[in-house]
């Protein structure tokens, strides 16, 4: 089911929120709004935790993390490293990672099991994603941008890309995920998919922006509400057609 | 994406009298009142002269406003110039612009002309008659336009209540004849709320409703009933139907109601469909049968239903049924006409040439197996199960913004961080941890398992020393290394010294030398033993010796001869000799002379340099304000030179 919401009057959701299968990290607004939109919609299923990272709100785009691990950059301090790890389950490692790219949501794209990175991250870095968050690591760009955890939302169901990406790169990118990719916008137009999106794989969350054509995409391609992701170039074709030229 | 066309924003018109009103008074308000008869007549004119202009340019905003404001017909889009044509008449409506255009240019020329005559004005009272009378020139030509500024004025209120119609996006066109229930499909599709009566001609103008199907938006337009009658009878409602029909590119539904309730025979509402055929060329078109509770096309007689079917097999039209009121075949029309619309306009898009900037975005990309490992979604399930929420039911959960609500508010309510903790015991939960303890930070002794962890490191670190793990291999550096290195010390070596020395002028309590001064004074000795540093012994004779063979030709050295020397520079001969003249030397016959001369000016400077005097070469100004350049009539305006 995807939903539409807002931080405190900004539609980049994702700066503000990281989701996975198995816990979600919600930035300490002004009021409760933006958490109980996620808490309507995974409450009971995985544990919602209030955070900051090094006392900022944009957990999103500082960390990255999947089912079975968390990397937080190094700017975490020790209490908020303690509280995260006190929040989380003893399944979920988390881990603290020096890397001079330190907005690790911009840099590392990744569901359960393959990670894009930023082609310039760390070899040291590299091989912890691998270690904690057990996944493949690829050194890749969409659409010729570095950041590529900015420009697209993965899940284990599929994923949104930046909406020039080409379409070799979208072959090329669906292969080494082994998940279905579609090129697309959220809110409204804007290519920044990692900021106006955040996925798992039985739920989605975009800015309030988006637009019911961006919303039917998003759900098709992360196989939401039995939505299947060839509903994109079948049943949804014309109106894509008819909204976008 | 709002409609470009909104005519809503047309700035009201005033009656003529109104609008002579708001510029006299503007005039009275923005500019200076006061004027005396014993002012410069220069200024009196001046005064007078700025009402006028003030005036004309008043006029000119308001009037430009309006022009501006009003939509032009040749520009908008054909829809709303064949629209205005037939509620206000093309004619009328572009002649009075034009009149009002005309009455603009009157008031320039008439502002113009006031304020020629104006510089002629010898007396404050000609002055203000002048104005008067320019003012009462301006106010009459206004005055004339009192019908075209009501008509414009007539016609911006009912342009604002126009339907704001987007003549380029999905559109479906309800037409057909009086009474056959067009607005209560209206109804039935949109909340547009049209008003249904059960006579003809209910609906007077267009109206607009919206709706959403296929994630789109969609534009349903409700038209006035059409009878069959020749274009050129047909009245001013009937018209905005035709409009609609003829530029809008949209799917025609046309509504037929074999019932025959609304009036009309099923022939005679064929008949209307055949004259206006010809504008629904080009677009997707279907036949809508209504009110099928009554009667449906099954029912009709062989007559009917032979045209009905002739239609059908001739023309590219599909026909549908409804019935408003049982609500039966609704949705299904609706459904069947925006899908041809949209099939036909996806047809045309997909022929332009933007075609290629989407294709990417159309694009599903299928993976290609790349090994044997199997990445299933994980969906707990927990998610699978769990009831959706839902904010009317009763007793639903309890939301976080429920709870902060209820305690005060945002702002006022601070949300508990460490409720959800997953520790082994729940009453650890609010323990309160120190930061820092015994100068230590408590985070990095965290790990339980930090002495064992730690002192494996370490005896990890113990065993690769003792295996000599940390040894280098090549401890004999090679020649060429050593012979770099000490080369790398010397050049430390040399550029501490330079410092220190450098350090050491600095410190010394005198002022600075320039550059030129240093070089003066440095001694033959300096060089050399600079040169020797270097390592150039050898080729310090041979310098010297060069430098005496080109010793150069200078006044002091030509002392020896007992004789005065011009001084000849090699220079280029493209200067002539006299311009280095050496001015010290003229004038005296040889060196000894010249000697006597400077030892001559040194004693009498001494006095004077002594105590600071001032010379006579020194820069002074006697009296500074000479008497005969600052007294005396100035009859002529002219105070500084006579």
């Amino acid at each position: 089911m995807a939903v539409r919401a807002q931080f405190e009057n900004s539609n980049d959701i994702g700066a503000f929120s990281r989701l996975s299968n198995s816990y979600c990290l919600v930035a300490i607004g002004g009021s409760e709004n933006f958490y109980s939109v996620f808490e309507s919609e995974l409450a009971d299923v995985v544990p919602i935790i209030h955070t900051s990272i090094g006392g900022t709100r944009i957990i999103g785009r500082l960390t990255a993390g999947n089912r079975h691990g968390l990397l937080l950059p190094s700017s975490t301090t020790d209490q908020e490293l303690q509280h995260i790890r006190n929040s989380l389950p003893d399944a979920v490692a988390v881990q603290r990672v020096e890397e001079r790219l330190s907005a690790l949501g911009n840099v590392i794209a990744c569901n359960d099991y393959v990670a894009l990175v930023h082609p310039d991250i760390d070899r040291e870095t590299e091989e912890i994603i691998a270690d904690t968050l057990k996944v493949e690591v690829f050194r890749q760009t969409i659409a010729g941008n570095v950041l590529v955890g900015s420009y697209c939302a993965l899940s284990n169901q599929g994923g949104l890309v930046h909406p020039k990406t080409s379409v070799q790169d979208q072959d090329e990118l669906s292969s080494l995920l082994q998940i279905p990719l579609v090129a697309g916008t959220v809110n409204r137009g804007s290519d920044m998919i990692g900021s106006g999106l955040v996925v798992n794989d039985w739920s989605a969350f975009a800015g309030l922006d988006t637009t019911s054509t961006e919303l039917s995409v998003i759900e098709s391609i992360f196989k939401l509400q039995d939505s299947r992701p060839t509903y994109v170039v079948n049943e949804i074709r014309d109106s894509l057609i008819d909204s976008m030229m | 994406m709002a409609s470009h066309y909104n005519f809503k924003k047309v700035q009201v018109v005033p009656t003529a009298s109104e609008f002579v009103d708001i510029v006299l008074s503007k005039i009275n308000r923005k500019t200076p009142t006061v004027v005396h008869p014993n002012y410069q007549i220069s200024r009196i004119r001046q005064f007078y002269m700025r009402k006028v202009k003030f005036g004309q340019d008043c006029f000119d905003e308001k009037l430009n406003q309006i022009l501006a404001d009003f939509p032009k017909l040749d520009e908008i889009h054909p829809f709303y110039a064949d629209l205005m044509n037939v509620l206000y008449d093309r004619d009328h409506y572009k002649l009075a612009l034009a009149q009002i255009n005309t009455a603009r240019h009157l008031i320039d020329a008439v502002a113009k002309d006031y304020a020629r005559l104006l510089k002629f004005g010898d007396s404050l009272f000609r002055c203000k008659q002048l104005k008067k009378a320019a003012l009462g020139r301006m106010a009459t030509i206004m005055k004339r336009q009192k019908d075209s500024l009501a008509y414009l004025e007539q016609v911006r209120q009912h342009l604002s209540r126009l339907p704001s119609i987007d003549p380029n996006t999905r559109t479906l066109i309800i037409c057909g004849y009086p009474n056959v229930g067009k607005s209560s499909f209206m109804n039935k599709l949109t909340r547009a709320e049209v008003e249904v009566q059960p006579y003809a001609f209910t609906t007077k103008s267009l109206f607009v409703g919206h709706m959403d199907y296929k994630y789109l938006r969609w534009q349903v337009i409700d038209t006035p009933g059409i009878l069959d009658h020749p274009l050129e009878q047909r009245n001013t409602i009937e018209m905005q139907s035709i409009t609609a029909l003829a530029h809008l590119r949209a799917c025609i539904m046309f509504f037929l109601d074999l019932s025959e309730q609304c009036g009309y025979s099923v022939a005679q509402q064929l008949a209307l469909y055949h004259s206006i055929k010809p504008l629904f060329a080009n677009k997707p078109t279907m036949l809508v049968v209504n009110k099928i509770d009554v009667r449906r096309p099954e029912d009709l007689g062989p007559e009917d239903k032979a045209k009905l079917d002739e239609i059908l097999s001739t023309d590219d039209v599909s026909l549908v049924q409804l019935s408003c009121y049982t609500d039966e075949g609704v949705m299904d029309v609706r459904n069947a006409a925006c899908d041809k619309l949209l099939a036909s306009r996806v047809e045309m898009k997909l022929k332009g040439a933007k075609v290629s900037t989407v294709v990417n975005k159309l694009h599903l990309a299928q993976p290609v197996q790349r090994d044997d490992v199997e990445r299933p979604a994980f969906i707990p399930e927990a998610a699978l199960s769990r009831k959706k929420y839902d904010p009317t039911d009763p007793d639903r959960r309890k939301l976080a913004k429920d709870i902060e609500a209820e305690n005060g508010g945002a702002g006022v309510f601070s949300v508990d961080l460490k409720a959800p903790y997953m520790l082994a015991n729940d009453e650890w939960k609010y323990d309160t941890i120190p930061e820092i303890m015994d100068g230590k930070n408590l985070a990095d002794f965290i790990d339980p398992e930090i002495e064992a962890k730690l002192d494996a490191l370490e005896r990890e670190e113990e065993r690769l020393i003792a295996e000599g793990f940390y040894e280098s291999d090549n401890e004999m550096p090679d020649e060429d290394e050593e012979e770099i290195l000490t080369a790398a010390e010397k050049v430390r070596e040399k550029k501490e010294l330079i410092r220190m020395q450098n350090r050491e002028k600095k410190s010394k309590n005198s002022s600075a030398l320039p550059k030129k001064a240093v070089a003066r004074m440095s001694r033959l000795e300096d060089f050399e033993s600079h040169l020797a540093k270097i390592g150039n012994k050898g080729d310090v004779e041979a310098l010297r010796s060069r430098s005496r063979a080109r010793k150069r030709t200078h006044s002091e050295a030509a002392a020896g001869e007992g004789e005065m020397e011009v001084d000849a520079p090699a220079r280029s001969k493209s200067r002539g000799p006299s311009v280095m003249r050496d001015r010290s030397v003229m004038g005296l016959r040889n060196v000894k002379q010249k000697v006597e001369a400077e030892n001559l000016k040194k004693k009498a400077q001494k006095m004077p340099n002594l105590y600071a005097k001032r010379g006579e070469a020194d820069r002074e100004i006697q009296v500074k304000r000479p008497k005969h350049l600052y007294t005396g009539k100035r009859g002529m305006g002219k105070t500084d030179r006579r």
